[in-house]
């Protein structure tokens, strides 16, 4: 039971206790330690759920299996290493009076926060709960976005408040609409919600509910986890938060909201058919897949070309979930892990630019070969991570998801466009045909990136401009992020593999 | 069907037509405070069929979500946002996206929609209830559709909580209530955003001198 309960109360003791601390270096170590406390805890649960398969506990308030438990390794491996990132980022903040150091400990506050709604999130065997959770993770973030204060930090920051919580306003009255079909057939109320209990009777859901359900919940956790047309209010808040703040929300907020969708789409897809929901995220998916790319050619702010980035390998993902079967969803589970690791990176990496050149605009960064040889080198394998390189290993999970796509038989061999025109087109033709938008518009992609961020790379330095880089804390987690990269690029360790496994089995409808 | 039963599902339908109305009223309204307060009417309408309700099934903990709708939707929130229209000195609202008698037939469309949407699902339902879900479905579309037609921030929450106020009724009258835990985080949630938002329209009143959010024009492709 221990490990749940560090990992609920953990981020709450520390978020009380940083707004009562106001020295710097003790909100720090306060946070670091938290975040380590949070990290050997689900290494803890991780040994439990892979020996008991899942776990209930605090009533039946709390349910963890593996695909919550490996969304919990992410969110917690990706705290660990924002926690060391802002020791350096945020005292270098402060150095340059860029904030109050008073705000020091709001911010901490704010963060805790963050991290306790997304571990509810993760935790929560209601779906209510899980949607409030989410919920919570919009108000505490608002004000984390627009922690500089600036005019575009603060429009960003109100546009990202009245977006998410209009999408997820719609996926609660999708979770309403699930507690409807649910009442008549469970014969205690207080638990219609709780997933253990809609699991064990989803076959006995009506069908026409859940699928109007489930559409409510695609927007409305869709706009959360940043999927086109949903997505105007992400490249705002990535480029205008700080940014251990913006590799969170990236690495980690956009992993909890598909989580939020996944546990939808097991229950639909006992109902009616993994047809319906792999349907919608199939074209959701492509659509961001494809919208982004085209952005990704245009933009002149490189934290912008970093969130486009992310709806494109969330589109990936669900193309992934929505394929399904064994490598659909496995592919899906692990270009998780490896976009919440390189976006991570990228985003360490955007914060060291942006503190030493003073501008977010591409053209403004020259030379940081000469000037940052750290952080160029790691921009180089963020970049190259990101835009689906080997060796590294976000290669390996697109490669998973197009080999599912290509190998996948698509159940109806019909497409109805409209009313009145049914094309005919044969299974082959069909994936073949996502194949080639998915890889030619990958191109497009890869191109666009490598071209803006070896603009930045290459070249020489703006005249009087800093020169060299010291070794910070900071760079700690930027060097560990690149070697997980190339490592998992070359192997999975096998309990990553095995939760994957279970993760998949806990997805997969058969 | 017992003649008690039968009036009570006719009245929780009338108390649910009530919050509909109050969804129209907002839309044609321009004064802000008149917004404010269309919403306290609403929620007492609401409070009122979750309070029918909970009578009518016997369901106890419906009570306590009906008391916290009257001191949270109605006391509270139209308080917060009254000092933020205070605070501001706008009183009315000058820039609408769509004009008034284009959002009253837009509205009227989405009420026909959300009949339409849930006629395949509503007998579905054994509760004497069921009727309300296509009206629930209404306002919560209403109240998407108000924060895309107005422009002032107090508007855009006004619409925000509406929405709410449609999930609200969709789960007290079609499900007798979502479990007491998810009801009581539910109410914080919009409590906290209630907070907020006051929060913010002041921050953003201080950087451009309006809570107009067409002037939020600085970021943009």
């Amino acid at each position: 039971m221990w490990p749940v309960i560090v990992l609920l109360a953990g981020p709450v003791v520390a978020g009380l206790l940083s707004l009562v601390i106001h020295r710097a270096r003790l909100l720090h170590v306060v946070n670091f330690s938290t975040m380590l406390a949070l990290a050997v805890a689900e290494t803890a649960l991780t040994e439990r759920v892979l020996a008991d398969g899942s776990i209930t506990t605090l009533g039946t308030l709390v349910y963890v299996d593996a695909l919550s438990d490996f969304i919990l390794a992410i969110i917690t491996a990706i705290g660990l290493s924002c926690s060391l990132y802002m020791w350096s980022y945020m005292d270098d903040q402060v150095a340059r009076g860029v904030i109050a150091p008073k705000r020091l400990s709001l911010f901490f506050f704010l963060f805790h926060m963050f991290l306790f709604a997304m571990v509810g999130a993760t935790m929560a065997n209601s779906l209510g709960v899980q949607w409030v959770a989410l919920e919570g993770t919009t108000l505490a973030t608002t004000f984390l976005i627009a922690f500089f204060r600036r005019r575009e930090s603060l429009e960003a920051g109100w546009k990202y408040l009245i977006l998410c919580s209009v999408g997820i306003a719609l996926a609660l009255f999708g979770v309403v609409l699930t507690y409807y079909s649910s009442v008549r057939v469970l014969s205690d109320v207080s638990a219609a919600l709780n997933i253990t209990a809609l699991t064990a009777v989803a076959n006995q859901l009506d069908p026409n509910v859940l699928k109007l359900a489930f559409i409510f919940v695609l927007v409305g956790y869709g706009t959360k986890v940043g999927l086109v047309p949903m997505h105007t209010w992400l490249p705002d808040a990535y480029a205008e938060a700080p940014a251990p703040i913006a590799a969170m929300l990236a690495g980690v907020l956009e992993t909890v909201a598909v989580y939020t969708l996944l546990r939808s789409k097991v229950l639909v897809d006992q109902a009616i058919s993994p047809t319906f929901s792999g349907n919608l995220l199939i074209t959701f998916g492509l659509l961001s897949f494809v919208v982004a790319a085209l952005f990704v050619l245009i933009q002149h702010n490189y934290k912008r070309l970093f969130a486009y980035s992310s709806i494109e390998h969330m589109g990936l993902a669900m193309i992934g979930f929505g394929v399904g079967g064994f490598a659909g969803t496995f592919g899906g589970l692990f270009h998780l892990l490896n976009h919440a690791l390189a976006k991570a990176l990228a985003f360490f990496v955007a914060g060291n630019i942006h503190r030493r050149f003073d501008t977010l605009e591409i053209d403004g960064v020259r030379g940081l070969a000469r000037s940052q040889p750290i952080t160029a080198a790691a921009i180089l394998v963020a970049g190259c991570a990101l835009a689906g390189l080997p060796p590294f290993s976000p290669f390996v999970s697109e490669l998973l998801v197009v080999s599912a796509v290509a190998a996948q038989d698509f159940a109806s061999d019909t497409v109805h466009v409209g009313r009145f025109v049914t094309l005919a087109i044969s299974d082959e033709m069909r994936s073949l045909g996502i194949v080639a938008l998915f890889l030619s518009f990958g191109v497009v992609l890869f191109g666009g990136f490598m071209y803006r961020i070896g603009m930045m790379v290459w070249g020489t330095p703006p005249p009087g401009s800093l020169q060299g880089e010291s070794w910070t804390v900071g760079h700690v987690p930027v060097m560990v992020i690149v070697g997980a990269l190339i490592g998992l690029g070359f192997m999975l360790p096998e309990p990553i593999r095995i939760l994957l496994t279970r993760a998949v089995n806990v997805i997969v409808v058969r | 069907m017992p003649v008690s039963t039968h009036l009570g599902s006719q009245l929780v339908d009338l108390c649910s037509v009530l919050l509909l109305l109050c969804c129209f009223a907002i839309v044609a309204q321009r004064r802000l405070s008149a917004c404010v307060d269309l919403f306290a009417l609403q929620s007492v309408f609401l409070a009122a069929t979750a309070a029918l309700v909970a009578f009518l099934t016997g369901h106890r903990h419906i009570y306590f979500a009906a008391a916290l709708t009257i001191v949270i939707k109605v006391i509270v929130l139209p308080r917060i946002l009254r000092k933020v229209i205070e605070r501001l000195n706008v009183s009315r609202e000058l820039v609408m996206n769509v004009n008034v008698p284009a959002g009253l037939l837009i509205c009227g469309a989405l009420v026909i929609v959300s009949f339409f949407i849930t006629q395949p699902i509503i007998p579905l339902g054994y509760l004497l209830t069921r009727d309300s879900l296509a009206i629930a479905l209404a306002i919560v579309l209403i109240g998407f559709f108000t924060m895309i037609a107005r422009k002032k921030a107090v508007t855009q929450m006004v619409g925000f909580l509406v929405m709410e106020n449609g999930v609200f009724l969709g789960a007290t009258a079609a499900a007798y209530g979502m479990p007491l835990i998810v009801e009581l985080g539910v109410f914080f949630d919009v409590l906290v955003a209630g907070l907020i938002v006051g929060i913010y329209t002041h921050r953003l009143q201080d950087a451009f001198d309006s809570v107009d959010t067409s002037t939020l024009t600085v970021l943009k492709e």
